[in-house]
């Protein structure tokens, strides 16, 4: 009842200052907006990296790469075959903790042609189990079969954004089964992959909210309608770019013979990398070792190849998404504490304009507490309205930020964001309170009486 | 019992080096239903004994008794309970709080009591009747001439049925017709029952009181029973 009572109180004495509460909560409103703004920057930023690393085939995806064997064993490293498809092979057999696995040869900057249409893209070769490590969806038609590659088929999956170029306005669905040229060479289309995007520019798709920069949507990277060559650089614009091919079809076509200064150095069966997938994340460290184990024997002990995973990238991705949290939180919580100053301020000239109100309260029965508690309400309601109207104007903040910037990654206001932000702004007030009302409560009751 | 009894009190003050006696060896005892005014020349210490009575401060020395309590030996809060239920005070200056209407400023005591809206709204209510304002209930203090104020004051100081009434100097800033008033209200006030003590330099004010306490540097040197 008296906390009821405080209360009203504490807003009739806003009410009667108007304007200098208005001032003294501007620094508590600023504080709330920016540091919830900062939140939902950051939010928006890591579900959005985080997104594309999923795309990327998520920590579970491991690669293999080639390097250069240590010193000590360079002169006798030609023993080692280097990566080849036995790679692949042994750790299909062998490795209990791998799940996919598939062999990579890649053919850069392939010519992609079907009658006037033509540009240039890589070309992977792959097995069929190349869509599920990298997080492929097939939209129509099949994937790449054990029979093409035994056969060594003429067939290749297309992203979307391959189909939208080579088939410019029919529906990307409709390539399959029809014919393209890859470097020349006859390929049929058995089946097109979906379109990747961003979530949140998913739902501005589906909400009918075209982008401004529609150069991006054909997924072409510096494609002439985008104003920013490089803004289609993303996980989503190279996956929609993709084409596969199976290995052997690629090593047949294509690797068959290498062509150095008129001089053919003859086939090039190596893998530009090797990808599996591990069947359960928490024993990382294990399959690593388990597939070590495999290749040291079909490299003969030479280290000729490296592993790149995702869980560095990971790690340093966490580490930067965190720091820049604590940066903008930083600055946005120095933003609300500058405003705590200035509600302490207030409050100690507002206990001395009413000194002698204060003497007259005690006068009449108020304990000490009882003048304590209602200077600590009066700061809190100040923190509260302050935290409440901030809240508001970060909505407000953050629709500018959205349609100004049209950053790549959409804030995301998170529930625990808003909580954290608006504890943040009261607990504040509280204690940004507590030295006025720890002033007003040691008054001297008699010289409160006699003062002014 | 009396009502008040204070034995050897004295009140020391420390101003420098200096020490001043405020209050020196006061002996005094008020018995209920009394009306006494506590008068004097200014430093002669009756102020300093209306706040020690008033329990808004505790003597350096000596035993305060009010209604049965020990108020020289109680804490802040314990002082606090005291003026919020044996003690209404009313002030020269009036002392409401502007920002409160009538009902307000007089409910305000019984906030600190503890007492329940409805409660709180019923007494107020009788208390403004009781001085006159009943038509007065949602004006601003600032809305109203002086006697009208101090009558809120007294209302304020009636609502939560104290023992006793200080009054310092309650006509001290009211004109001479309005001050009467107040005056007889006082008086009915005790014929009521109502114990009252005045604080008062104008002689006239104290020749209408019963009793007259009169202090000089700090003892009282005439008025005791």
């Amino acid at each position: 009842m008296k906390l009821w009572f405080s209360l009203l109180m504490g807003l009739k004495e806003i009410g009667a200052h108007k304007f200098r509460s208005m001032l003294t909560m501007l620094g508590i409103i600023l504080g709330v907006a920016s540091l919830l703004a900062c939140f939902a920057l950051s939010e928006g930023m890591a579900r959005g990296l985080r997104e594309s690393m999923t795309q990327f085939g998520g920590i579970e995806r491991v690669d293999i790469l080639s390097q250069d064997p240590p010193e000590e064993q360079i002169g006798f490293a030609d023993i080692s075959p280097g990566s080849t498809v036995a790679d692949a092979e042994i750790i299909q057999r062998r490795a209990s903790l791998v799940t996919c696995v598939s062999p990579e040869s890649n053919l850069k900057n392939a010519a992609l042609t079907r009658g006037a249409q033509t540009f240039r893209a890589t070309v992977d070769g792959c097995w069929p189990d190349f869509v599920a490590i990298k997080k492929h969806e097939i939209a129509a038609g099949r994937g790449i079969t054990q029979l093409d590659l035994d056969e060594a088929r003429h067939v290749c999956l297309i992203g979307q954004s391959v189909a939208k170029n080579l088939w410019p306005g029919n529906k990307p669905e409709t390539a399959v089964g029809q014919s393209m040229l890859i470097n020349g060479r006859p390929f049929t289309v058995v089946g097109v992959y979906a379109f990747y995007e961003r979530s949140s520019d998913k739902t501005r798709r589906e909400q009918g909210l075209e982008r401004p920069s529609a150069g991006r949507k054909d997924g072409l990277p510096g494609g002439r309608k985008s104003s920013n060559p490089y803004k289609g650089w993303d996980m989503f614009s190279i996956k929609n770019l993709a084409v596969q091919i199976p290995i052997t079809t690629m090593f047949y076509d294509f690797k068959s013979a290498n062509v150095i200064n008129n001089v053919d150095t003859g086939p090039n069966y190596k893998l530009d990398k090797l990808t599996f997938q591990i069947s359960d994340v928490s024993r990382f460290q294990e399959a690593i070792e388990q597939t070590r184990g495999l290749l040291e024997n079909t490299h003969r002990g030479i280290e000729d190849f490296t592993y790149y995973t995702r869980e560095d990238s990971i790690e340093s991705m966490e580490h930067s998404i965190k720091s820049i949290r604590v940066i903008l939180g930083l600055i946005a919580g120095i933003c609300l504490v500058v405003g705590g100053i200035g509600i302490a301020n207030i409050m100690l000239a507002s206990i001395t304009e009413r000194i002698r109100e204060i003497g007259v309260r005690r006068a009449i029965g108020a304990k000490a507490r009882d003048i304590f508690f209602q200077v600590i309400v009066e700061s809190s309601v100040i923190g509260v309205c302050g935290g409440l109207l901030g809240l508001a104007a970060a909505f407000g903040l953050l629709g500018v930020i959205a349609k100004l910037t049209e950053s790549e990654y959409t804030p995301v206001v998170a529930l625990s964001g808003v909580l954290i932000s608006f504890g943040f702004a009261v607990v504040i007030g509280v204690i940004s309170g507590f030295y006025p009302a720890l002033k007003a409560s040691r008054l001297d009751p008699i010289e409160a009486l006699r003062y002014g | 019992m009396p009502l008040i009894e204070l034995t050897e009190v004295a009140k020391r003050y420390r101003v420098g080096e200096q020490e001043i006696a405020a209050l020196d060896g006061v002996n005094l005892s008020i018995e209920a239903g009394e009306y006494a005014a506590i008068i004097g020349p200014s430093g002669s210490g009756k102020s300093t004994l209306m706040h020690l009575l008033g329990c808004l401060d505790t003597p350096t020395s000596g035993r305060m008794m009010i209604d049965g309590v020990d108020a020289s030996r109680a804490s802040g809060n314990q002082l606090s309970e005291l003026r919020n239920r044996k003690i209404g005070f009313v002030f020269q200056s009036f002392n409401l709080l502007p920002k409160f209407n009538v009902l307000q400023n007089v409910e305000l005591p019984m906030i600190y009591a503890g007492l329940r809206a409805a409660e709180r709204r019923q007494r107020a209510l009788a208390a403004i009747e009781r001085v006159g304002l009943s038509n007065r209930v949602k004006n601003t203090p600032l809305q109203l001439s002086g006697g009208q104020m101090q009558r809120v004051a007294i209302a304020r100081a009636l609502v939560n049925d104290p023992r006793i009434i200080f009054a310092d100097e309650p006509t001290g800033n009211l004109d001479s017709t309005t001050g009467e008033s107040i005056l007889a209200l006082f008086h009915e006030l005790n014929v009521q029952g109502r114990t009252i003590v005045l604080v008062t330099h104008d002689k006239d004010i104290a020749a209408r009181t019963p009793r007259r306490i009169e202090m000089r540097d700090g003892k009282i040197v005439a008025g005791n029973l």
